[in-house]
């Protein structure tokens, strides 16, 4: 089985875990509540410490160190879906990326947790209960935000209309993807993307929201392949400015 | 705003700022205790209290604002509004000894939880609950019940306003333990520390 | 995180005599046994409004001290200290968070607290004034001035008044996490590279002063604060928090290798006690009343943050909802 087929989906996942966590982490200090605050910083952490368990895993496969690889490559060598790289904006469309995202995170490992590849399916089993966090808090926001007043609900569905494209691109579908499929590591983007539909549409059926036509919704990929919106440099410039003081060097 | 902090360079202008005024009405949100179970088989305990729209997000946000270091097995949150408390005591008085026998035969009964405050300075525990209809009969009932002698002061909840920490949901607190980089033991600069003074002693010495 | 200092100016005692002598006698016979202060209890004015104004200031403390350090979150280096400072500053909401509780048993609304601190009207911890310019600027905070709250904090945390004891004992178990990774990251600095202990060496030259400052102006010029002490709600003297501070971790920052910009700098082996320039109490006093490098910008991103998430709490308000206190 090619090796490369396999890094290629662990690396898809762990820079979509380090580029959402470092964007929800910007949030810490500044959000709408106190407790709130506390809440997305935790989910933050999960992120960052997951993605950083994926790059172990992908140094176990003789990739260099966790370090390196969050710190050290060009935004053109990240495979992070276009979404999560995209500016915070206001609470709206932080909130609606998290629920887009993480609800397909949470059936990604679901899936996951019956890998051949015994690493991940361990990963997936360990996650399984600070995912059903990040999917209970993002469910229960989106119902109370989608509900609320007239502003709370166009803010949700202009930015639900607006991440909608991007969110399609996390389910690129990699060049490998029989590969992985036969091979038993994953059953594939197709399928994610079909459980995601259900469970997107099983939660917005409760709030006031509608969602966009799928069939009409024109997908942004190019994220897999290192194809990148104008936000990507700066982020990862901004991540490695202190690391690139002297990357030899022990901070 | 030109700040050193990129963050802050990011935000938008929003507002007025040459206009600062007082909130004509300050948006407050209800208030909720937390009680927490430190340890499987361990009776919980009261934390804190927290503000939060509706009872489900205060279980939400409890679990991150009071659960998210330390140890915790499970958790639950109930509106303030619905904590009964007892009279406070002096000295070396049984609060026990100011509740009033109550006894309510018509009503249908209802399960109420218990906490006792053993001391000053001290958190509520819960220790048992009972079966009444008012949460003062709960509290006449805990009396001939759960009485130790020189409780502080009492707590009774209806069972049924408090929102519980199902089984499924225990997987929450899964990785808690192994989150270490939040533990004070991961940062042991000991070694460095002594292979860097060795290293000076050297160089001073060359 | 908190320096104190600049709480108790101008007590007036006269409205003492307004009190109920015999519950004020009841209720300082409690503290001198040792017993605490619960929100259900007779309390004097006096003590109910210095003990909200000193627990409000410190939960203010708590959540502009975010500021500084927060700023180096998206760009910490590795993973390590990435994961490590996010969840200290998450930490430091979360203090602010038990804080206005605690300060709310005692009648003050969260929501009137910060809009007193937006509008100007309260006040917070000095040190966080100042920019953090570089990377060792943000351990030098994590460690010495973290340090430096932790005296304080330990200290108050013997006081009278049960909620604020009991948010602090939560806050100390927390802090010792802060303190161990703010000296970790110091202590790397001093063994890396020449660019390392250079970064640090500046950072140190430039925080000195402000972190004289931070346990508050000399005692010598300091309000009368006999009544707090009294009443266990002011727990130690500014200079004696500023002295077991020196003592705890000059040393630490000697040994180091790094110099202290303070000639004076040395303890005195027959008083025990640490000799020092004498802080310039003028400057403190500019910057705490508003002229200090950052003042705007912190009160500006509160005020930023208020208004951003006003869309997000008015769309929770429901006429179902009540304020009340919290119980403990």
């Amino acid at each position: 089985m090619s090796n490369l087929a396999l890094k290629e989906l662990l690396y898809k996942i762990a820079d979509d875990q380090l580029i959402l966590g470092h964007r929800n982490s910007e949030w810490t200090g500044f959000g709408p509540l106190l407790e709130e605050d506390i809440a997305f910083s935790s989910m933050a952490q999960d992120k960052v410490g997951h993605s950083q368990a994926m790059y172990t895993i992908l140094h176990q496969l003789g990739e260099q160190v966790p370090d390196t690889l969050a710190f050290m490559r060009p935004a053109n060598q990240f495979h992070n879906c276009i979404l999560v790289e995209l500016p915070n904006g206001e609470y709206d469309f932080s909130l609606i990326r998290h629920f887009l995202f993480d609800t397909s995170e949470a059936i990604r490992f679901e899936m996951l947790s019956q890998s051949s590849y015994q690493p991940l399916a361990e990963l997936s089993r360990k996650i399984r209960g600070e995912l059903r966090y990040h999917t209970l808090h993002a469910n229960t926001w989106i119902k109370q935000l989608g509900s609320a007043t007239e502003e709370s609900i166009s803010r949700l569905q202009k930015s639900l209309n607006e991440a909608l494209p991007y969110a399609l691109g996390i389910f690129e579908e990699s060049p490998f993807e029989k590969k992985i499929i036969e091979a038993g590591i994953f059953e594939g983007e197709k399928e994610l993307q079909k459980r995601w539909v259900k469970k997107v549409e099983e939660i917005i059926q409760q709030t006031n929201l509608s969602l966009p036509d799928l069939k009409i919704t024109i997908p942004v990929f190019g994220g897999r392949t290192g194809k990148h919106s104008e936000h990507l440099q700066p982020l990862v410039d901004e991540m490695s400015e202190v690391f690139r003081i002297d990357p030899g060097a022990e901070w | 705003m030109n700040s050193l902090d990129p963050r802050v360079n990011r935000l938008p202008e929003i507002g007025n700022p040459q206009n600062i005024q007082d909130k004509e009405q300050l948006d407050q949100f209800g208030t909720f205790e937390v009680f927490v179970q430190p340890k499987e088989g361990k009776p919980f305990q009261h934390e804190g209290a927290l503000h939060a729209p509706n009872l489900e997000m205060a279980y939400i946000l409890a679990k991150e604002t009071f659960t998210r270091r330390f140890t915790c097995t499970s958790l639950y949150v109930v509106d303030t509004r619905n904590v009964y408390v007892s009279p406070i005591t002096e000295r070396d008085q049984n609060a026990y000894d100011l509740v009033e026998n109550v006894s309510d035969q018509s009503k249908e009964k209802r399960s109420f939880e218990i906490y006792h405050l053993l001391k000053r300075g001290k958190q509520h525990v819960h220790v048992g609950s009972v079966k009444a209809s008012t949460p003062q009969e709960a509290m006449s009932v805990a009396k001939n019940q759960l009485n130790a002698g020189k409780v502080f002061n009492i707590w009774s909840v209806a069972s049924n306003d408090i929102r519980f920490t199902s089984d499924e949901e225990k997987e929450l607190w899964l990785t808690l333990p192994e989150k270490k980089f939040r533990d004070a033991a991961d940062y042991k600069g000991g070694e460095k520390l002594s292979s860097f003074l060795e290293r000076r002693i050297k160089e001073s010495n060359v | 995180m908190y320096g104190g200092g600049n709480t108790f100016e101008g007590i007036k005692t006269d409205h003492l005599k307004q009190e109920d002598p015999i519950l004020l006698a009841a209720f300082e016979a409690r503290i001198e046994r040792g017993e605490k202060i619960e929100p259900a209890d007779w309390m004097p004015d006096l003590y109910r409004k210095q003990l909200i104004r000193m627990i409000e200031q410190h939960a203010h403390s708590e959540i502009i001290g975010a500021l500084p350090e927060g700023t180096w979150i998206t760009r910490a280096p590795g993973f390590k200290r990435k994961l490590a400072l996010m969840a200290k500053v998450q930490d430091e909401v979360g203090h602010a968070q038990l804080l206005y509780s605690a300060a709310e048993t005692l009648g003050k609304s969260r929501e009137q607290m910060i809009d007193d601190l937006i509008t100007g009207k309260s006040k917070y911890s000095n040190i966080f004034n100042y920019p953090t310019f570089t990377w060792a600027d943000c351990c030098f905070i994590s460690w010495l001035v973290d340090a430096g709250a932790i005296v304080n904090q330990l200290a108050n945390a013997k006081g009278s008044y049960g909620p604020y004891c009991r948010a602090l004992e939560r806050i100390c178990a927390e802090e010792s996490f802060h303190l161990k990774y703010g000296h970790h990251c110091v202590i790397y600095l001093a063994a890396g590279t020449q660019k390392q202990r250079d970064m640090f060496q500046e950072a140190i030259n430039r925080w000195w002063a402000p972190m004289m400052h931070f346990f508050g102006p000399a005692d010598k010029i300091s309000a009368h604060t006999e009544v707090l002490m009294k009443w266990k709600v002011k727990m130690s003297t500014n200079d004696d928090t500023r002295n077991q501070f020196l003592d705890m971790y000059v040393p630490k920052i000697w040994e180091l290798g790094f110099t202290i910009p303070d000639s004076n700098l040395k303890k005195n082996t027959e008083t025990n006690r640490w000799e020092y320039t004498e802080p310039d109490w003028e400057e403190f006093k500019k910057v705490i009343n508003g002229d200090g490098p950052c003042n705007k910008e912190r009160l500006e991103v509160r005020r930023i943050a208020e208004e951003r998430g006003k869309w997000v709490r008015e769309a929770l308000l429901t006429k179902a909802m009540k304020y009340v206190m919290p119980l403990a």
